[in-house]
């Protein structure tokens, strides 16, 4: 019974299709909490669809996720969810802090407003993405880095165990990319479990403490010495990438 | 003078009821519009209003031929909230189950749906009494007591449900992800919108017609988005601007004597467009005085490049000789000073270390490129203009160049490159 607990994330012989092509094959996978997971993969190899079912919102052709134990379609609220930036309306009339409050929405019945406390939540979170100084700001006024924090601050807000990310690191700069990490790294020591999606293979293994490979079926779980091999990544990305041999070798080292 | 210009119209009970009417209606329809807008739903206000005439016309025939009741106000109201809702479910399915996307699909029913009713309207004409002028233009000044109460119940009903749930409208609105992953039910608040939508609209068209419905929607709701970072003041404010338009909008019928609706839209248009120009941070003078003041990179970096060849300080006279540009040359100047790149003395300017610094990442970036130029074969009288052109690119132009030249210590002339 204890050494169950220590999974987080169950996803077992998961299959999901669309239209008879299937997203996600027969993938099994079990995420301990505590640590920072990178999932990479080609496009379409059903890496959103990998999040969706942890979410809840994708019906299985067979299998399961378990979140905490409990089947994710019924759990609501145990994973909070960063929406990748290209998804988010940035002219929408909102403010930083009313983002983070999101979070709280749903410990607040409906008959009620935001309280102080909700507020002040809101402001501990934004504080540890150290974005508290722009509260009032539109969110569009923000730079790619501080929007991708005001909604990790949202996550965090919601005082979920587990984060999932949306390609988080898509479309910033490097510098930014280090002020994101910090922030995962430091939610990571906070306790919480975080699931990324992430596209540079030539960051995953410094970033990351596991990876998840996946290409429709699960190719590799572990740590990124163990995944990031040649024989894995050619079979996966067709040879469709050259760098790999780079990548492999600063992991070999 | 102004007492028959302005309070005279108000003793006269028609434009009393116009102005109440109006102003129920514009409020509730400001507040659910920004949802609308928000949503970029704009089409879909449009869709519903014109398929109501289908729903009237149903209505109204049904209470006739099955109860013997003429003109039934709840009967025809129903009839345009299930045609409505009628025409929102068609469109979905449509763009669901063919290739044909949404917009298209919002098209086809919405004329659809209304040529049926008009051919409806038309071969029923010895039973039912339905004024197709009526509905299509509205008659804001013959508002009938009843419409009145239509218009006070739904806008109540509406306003209480955006009231109570305005938390769950806006994350399903700003983020429908999130509202679902915490519980919330989004396909539900979306139904429940098109629903408070399709109300508005239905008890909005008796007073400016069909056509003009949609206008009352969503210019509010545009005006005041132009005005506000947040959700709830977007929706005051839209209830506001709904209003002012309404009062203006009468005021400017009894003066011109012209049609009530059109008065009314045409006067929230103008309010949208001053609104435009003038809004303080998303207005087009705002934008025009931001881009304005703006001092393009390539300004500056002449400048620089201009006195650090002229090697002592530099006149305006000189300056303005090598830098292209109009009036603002004087403008950059004193940024520059303020950013500490030049100095400013009484026989001209000076490059301060800084500036020495960021003139020289020019100066190399020029050289490099000429260098580059040369290998490639560019016509030597073009070398220098097009490098002067080129030396403005930024990322890692420069490094690559550096790199495939194999980091040259002289340029084509003989310049060293610093």
């Amino acid at each position: 019974m204890a050494a169950e607990k220590r999974w987080v994330i169950e996803v077992e012989h998961l299959t999901v299709s669309y239209q008879a092509r299937p997203a996600l094959l027969d993938v099994s996978v079990r995420i301990e909490g505590d640590q920072l997971v990178g999932v990479i993969g080609p496009n379409g190899a059903g890496k959103s669809t990998f999040i969706k079912a942890i979410l809840g919102f994708v019906k299985p052709d067979i299998g399961s996720v378990r979140i905490n134990g409990r089947d994710a379609r019924t759990v609501k609220g145990e994973v909070a969810y960063v929406p990748q930036r290209g998804t988010v309306d940035w002219d929408f009339p909102i403010t930083v802090e009313e983002v983070a409050v999101m979070g709280r929405y749903q410990q607040i019945p409906w008959y009620r407003s935001p309280t102080a406390v909700d507020r002040e939540a809101a402001r501990e979170a934004l504080a540890m993405v150290r974005m508290e100084d722009l509260s009032h700001r539109q969110i569009g006024e923000l730079s790619g880095g501080q929007q991708q924090r005001v909604f990790m601050a949202r996550a965090l807000a919601q005082g979920s165990d587990i984060l999932l990310l949306d390609e988080p690191f898509a479309g910033v700069d490097a510098a930014t990319e280090r002020a994101i990490l910090d922030v995962l790294e430091r939610a990571k020591q906070a306790g919480k479990t975080l699931v990324v999606v992430h596209h540079d293979l030539s960051t995953a293994a410094e970033y990351f403490d596991k990876l998840i490979l996946i290409k429709q079926r699960l190719y590799a779980y572990g740590p990124p010495g163990t995944v990031l091999r040649e024989d894995l990544l050619s079979k996966v990305y067709e040879g469709r990438l050259r760098i790999f041999s780079s990548v492999i070798d600063q992991e070999g080292a | 003078m102004l007492y028959d210009l302005f309070i005279l119209p108000l003793t006269e009970p028609y434009f009393q009821k116009a102005l109440i009417g109006g102003c129920i209606v514009a409020i509730v329809a400001g507040v659910v519009g920004c949802l609308v807008v928000l949503r970029r739903m704009a089409f879909l206000g449009d869709a519903l209003s014109h398929a109501m005439i289908a729903g009237v016309a149903g209505g109204y025939l049904v209470m006739k031929l099955l109860f013997g009741l003429e003109a039934h106000a709840p009967g025809m109201l129903l009839g345009s909230l299930l045609a409505a809702i009628a025409t929102v479910a068609l469109i979905s399915f449509v763009a669901r189950i063919s290739r044909v996307k949404e917009d298209t699909a919002i098209g086809i029913m919405y004329t659809g749906i209304f040529a049926l009713g008009v051919v409806v309207v038309s071969i029923f004409r010895h039973y039912i009494h339905i004024d197709l002028m009526h509905f299509i233009m509205g008659d804001i000044l013959g508002v009938a007591d009843t419409d009145l109460w239509v218009s006070a119940f739904a806008g109540a009903f509406v306003l209480s449900l955006l009231i109570l749930f305005f938390r769950h409208f806006q994350l399903a609105t700003f983020d429908p992800v999130m509202a679902a992953s915490i519980g919330l039910p989004v396909l539900l608040l979306d139904y429940l919108l098109t629903t408070c939508v399709s109300l508005v609209v239905v008890s909005a068209v008796s007073m400016v017609g069909v056509i003009l419905v949609v206008g009352l929607l969503i210019t509010p709701a545009a005006t005041a988005y132009l005005l506000s970072d947040r959700l709830d003041r977007m929706m005051w404010l839209a209830a506001l601007f709904g209003t002012t338009s309404i009062i203006g909008g009468l005021y400017l019928c009894v003066w011109l004597d012209s049609a009530g609706g059109g008065a009314i839209m045409l006067f929230c248009t103008l309010q949208f467009l001053v609104v435009l120009t003038v809004a303080p941070k998303y207005g087009l003078l705002a934008r025009w005085l931001r881009l304005r003041s703006l001092i393009p990179q390539q300004v500056v970096e002449d400048i620089l490049t201009t006195i650090l060849r002229y090697d002592r300080p530099t006149p305006l006279s000189i300056i303005r000789t090598y830098v292209e540009s109009g009036k603002g040359l004087q403008r950059a100047l004193s940024r520059m000073v303020r950013d500490n790149l030049l100095e400013a003395s009484e026989d001209g300017y000076r490059l301060t270390a800084a500036g020495r610094q960021e003139a020289d990442k020019v100066l190399r970036a020029h050289r490099l490129w000429e260098a580059y130029l040369a290998t490639i074969g560019t016509p030597a009288r073009e070398v220098h203009s097009t490098a002067h052109q080129l030396e403005h690119l930024g990322g890692e132009a420069v490094e690559y160049l550096d790199e495939k030249l194999g980091q040259p210590k002289v340029g084509p002339h003989g310049n060293p490159i610093p």
